[in-house]
């Protein structure tokens, strides 16, 4: 599929990020942790996140960035823009072995600065919430 | 955009400044850490934890065809670099632990294989809030990352919520 390619006048205020959806599986997780070297219990483990007094291992929050900044790298794709900020405010724990969706929308553009601000977030099977975010994406065309 | 964006404004609108504290802890640098190495098998297999399968992070080809001349770390990248050991011992506490609220990050500049990366910290605010649950304190606390030239790749602000 030929990666998305517009420019700053293509976008409008209510233009939607996704909706992606996915199987975020424990294996997954725990291949994020070994490689960012995140391996604790509580991001790897059923048992010791218990132990820590959560309902079973939980995703690590820097990757739940880390998808809700590729949610804004897909929706750049080739176009001739960058993601310049991202701020994610972590609400409740994602847990793996379920599904989720990112998605997210156009919330603000400014001319001046060539700029699109973003509302983004990941949710669970009930549309609950987990993690919500903002973006800024800069585009030089 | 450049560094002198504030990535938690919208955080701070609602801010309550009645937390007591040193205000020498802002803004002084409390920990730079070792040079971390950037390799191209590191980003290969943050790519693969992701997801991440864009042709400029992991296509040779493509990627020296495009605007950064060859492959980077996806942006989120810069999140992967650890604190140093003395990192939560100079975090203001007030009340019971606090945990990880969230995260606001300004990606500067791509950070590609062959770079090393040094992050040094400091605390940036302190404000109070309060919300459905009562009152908390929140402590944001900056680690700017550098490459090996000194040029600034990202800002990344931790944001540790306490109930005092």
């Amino acid at each position: 599929m030929p990666l998305p390619q517009r420019s700053y006048q293509d976008v409008k205020i209510g233009d939607a990020l996704g909706p992606a959806e996915m199987f975020l599986s424990k294996d997954q997780v725990r291949a994020y942790a070994r490689t960012t070297g995140m391996w604790v219990p509580r991001f790897t483990d059923d048992e010791g996140a218990r132990k820590e007094g959560l309902p079973g291992m939980i995703t690590p929050g820097n990757m739940s960035l880390a998808l809700l900044s590729k949610l804004v790298t897909d929706w750049i794709g080739a176009s001739a823009a960058k993601l310049v900020r991202v701020g994610t405010t972590y609400r409740q724990p994602v847990l793996p072995d379920h599904n989720i969706t990112l998605q997210g929308f156009v919330t603000h553009t400014s001319d001046a600065d060539r700029t699109a601000e973003m509302d983004i977030w990941i949710e669970n099977e009930d549309a609950e919430r987990l993690v919500i975010g903002t973006a800024t994406v800069h585009f030089t065309e | 955009m450049n560094g002198s964006a504030e990535p938690s404004k919208r955080v701070c609108e609602v801010r309550i400044d009645m937390v007591d504290y040193d205000p020498n802890l802002i803004g002084s640098v409390f920990e730079v850490t070792d040079p971390v190495p950037v390799t191209a098998e590191m980003v290969k297999d943050f790519c693969q934890a992701i997801g991440e399968s864009g042709p400029l992070y992991t296509e040779d080809d493509a990627a020296r065809q495009g605007p950064h001349g060859g492959i980077v770390a996806p942006p989120s990248y810069a999140i992967t670099f650890r604190n140093g050991r003395q990192f939560f011992e100079h975090i203001p506490r007030f009340g019971r632990q606090g945990f990880d609220a969230g995260k606001d990050v300004e990606f500067v500049a791509p950070i590609r294989p062959g770079d090393t990366i040094t992050l040094s910290s400091h605390v940036k605010e302190i404000y109070e809030k309060t919300g459905r649950t009562g009152s908390m304190v929140f402590v944001v606390v900056r680690s700017t990352l550098k490459n090996q030239n000194d040029e600034v790749v990202a800002h990344v602000d931790h944001r540790f919520m306490n109930r005092p």
